[in-house]
């Protein structure tokens, strides 16, 4: 059973323009799914569609086998949801914030208490356990933000922009929590995120979707592939020479390769060839590249 | 079967707090009964009670309003019947009407504005589920605070009663009024609020459009001083029935207008 799975979602709000357009995923059990895409692209409408917050025009989803929309307190249950508009409340302190959200998930008030405390030690936020969040700062009302959303030790994980607004040194540890609770746990985390760098450094799948539609989806290799975007072979050589039928950048002689097994025969042929190199290395292609070359085509084609 | 599960249960004590940790609501809880059921009627008193007779202006056109069993009374305890019987019960009335739309505002509106609204709807509670304990919270907090000051009301007025030699003011008007008026209009008011709150941007807003539920009552009261009608026992339990009915219809449709799209729009 896929842990997250949609089928030709459509959105509307006002019957003309969409804000999803026959979207269709299908998310494995213990998957790091980024979800990518620019600011008004659809993420935040298909986070909504499958939490159940919104309905879909059409189609269908599920999450955990549970319809959004017709069970969402069931889908509430398996999933824990953090996204930038979901607040919690200002006028409690960060525990009892916590234990509020673990009480209405039916944790009994001990439960509550003990797990609250587990996760604000593991987020770095005991110290600020009884402050009240009004006086928290961004980056730890974030991080309190998906303590809220892992209270109750969820299967599956809706975030959306969970590191925006914190330093790098939490991000990363945020990063490697989410990482280990998928490695660890099977946990399945839908991300939604601008931050491409760190997706490529914990997501195992992507999905790529600009003005309400998916324009790729898969594992990196495959959207690479899609993207046509290859490894390339890399070489700096002693100032003056030059390779022909590569293109240089930053300094570098490049050419693309099929495959990376290319690059012991290469480098043999340029050092009989009589170059002097300096350096030589695989240049693989970034999550980044890869994300500019479907949007850049998506405006090319509309 | 449990009225109310654990989990609707920390909705509402979170609810209690929010709205007593909200300046302008626990004032308004308190500030509001302070003045109309201390303040004004022990002024009125005072004014009875110290004012020489002689000085009294239109008494007579306004003991002609009042019923004949009260003809013998004298002119002070004249005016204090009339305090207790037609000006009082519109002020007392104003605290659960005040109340209960500044509860929910501060409950549905201030969470819609606060943002945690959608935070609430991620948890495992149902839309009704919450809907049920925001209305339960506020219809509490409105209950309480109209009992605390119906007892300080009539602590106020039944000093009165024994400063002028008075018989005890609660009669078949009041007891209509404090069990069935009063949690009519309780009600009314959180419900008007709910299905104001899909509206609504702000709490401030909100508590704006609480003018139209007041407006009616106090007409009614006033209407009074014409002659053309008296509220008796019986018209008001009339009135209260209309009310509560009003009020079942009127939750039907809130229920069915709390939805997630309406609310986070």
């Amino acid at each position: 059973m896929d842990a997250i799975y949609a089928e030709h979602l459509f959105k509307t709000y006002d019957n003309v323009n969409y804000a999803l357009s026959d979207l269709s995923l299908s998310i494995p059990q213990g998957t790091v799914f980024g979800f990518l895409g620019p600011n008004g692209a659809g993420k935040t409408t298909t986070v909504k569609i499958l939490t159940g917050l919104l309905r879909q025009t059409s189609g269908e989803c599920t999450v955990y086998g549970y319809s959004p929309s017709q069970n969402p307190c069931d889908v509430h249950r398996v999933s824990g949801v953090m996204t930038e508009s979901a607040k919690m409340y200002g006028q409690l302190t960060g525990m009892e914030n916590l234990v509020f959200f673990a009480q209405t998930i039916g944790m009994e008030p001990d439960a509550c208490a003990q797990r609250a405390g587990e996760l604000l030690k593991q987020l770095d936020l005991w110290d600020a356990r009884d402050k009240k969040l009004s006086e928290y700062s961004t980056g730890m009302a974030q991080r309190l933000s998906l303590a809220r959303a892992l209270i109750h030790r969820p299967p599956v994980l809706f975030l959306d922009e969970p590191t925006s607004g914190l330093d790098p040194e939490s991000a990363q540890s945020v990063n490697e929590m989410i990482s280990s609770l998928a490695a660890v746990a099977g946990t399945t985390v839908f991300l939604c995120t601008h931050q491409l760098r760190y997706a490529q450094d914990i997501c195992s799948s992507y999905g790529i979707i600009d003005s309400g539609k998916l324009l790729a989806c898969g594992d990196f290799q495959t959207l690479c592939d899609g993207a046509g975007c290859h490894i390339k072979a890399g070489f700096r050589l002693a100032e003056g020479e030059q390779l022909e039928g590569y293109e240089q950048k930053d300094g570098w002689w490049q050419t693309e390769l099929l495959k990376e097994e290319e690059m012991p025969l290469l480098l043999q042929k340029i050092v009989e060839d009589r170059h002097n190199v300096y350096e030589a290395r695989l240049i693989r292609p970034t999550l980044e590249e890869v994300y500019f070359q479907y949007l850049e085509h998506q405006e090319a084609t509309t | 079967m449990k009225l109310v599960s654990s989990a609707e249960k920390a909705v509402i004590k979170k609810d209690f707090g929010e709205v007593w940790n909200t300046k302008m609501a626990r004032t308004t809880l308190i500030l509001v009964p302070a003045v109309l059921v201390v303040a004004i009627p022990a002024l009125f008193l005072l004014m009875i009670y110290l004012v020489p007779t002689s000085q009294m202006n239109g008494v007579d056109k306004m003991m002609e309003l009042l019923p004949p069993e009260i003809k013998y009374y004298t002119q002070r305890q004249a005016m204090y019947y009339f305090l207790t019987n037609y000006l009082c019960p519109m002020l007392f009335l104003m605290i659960p009407m005040m109340n209960s739309t500044v509860s929910a505002a501060c409950s549905f509106v201030g969470e819609k504005e606060r943002s945690t609204m959608e935070t609430l709807l991620l948890t495992p509670l149902s839309v009704k589920q919450i809907f049920r304990a925001k209305v339960y919270g506020c219809l509490l907090i409105s209950f309480l605070s109209s009992m605390i000051s119906f007892v300080v009301f009539t602590i106020v007025v039944s000093a009165g009663d024994i400063l002028l030699k008075m018989p005890f003011f609660f009669n078949w008007n009041w007891l209509v009024l404090v069990v069935l008026f009063a949690p009519a209009l309780t009600i009314f008011g959180v419900i008007f609020m709910v299905l104001v709150s899909g509206r609504s941007k702000s709490y401030m807003e909100s508590i704006q459009t609480s003018g139209y539920i007041v407006l009616p009552v106090v007409l009614l009261f006033i209407g009074q001083f014409t002659g053309l009608f008296q509220l008796d026992a019986l018209l008001l339990f009339f009135i209260s029935v209309g009310v509560l009915a009003a009020d079942a219809v009127l939750l039907l449709i809130a229920s069915h207008s709390f939805t997630p799209e309406k609310l986070l729009r």
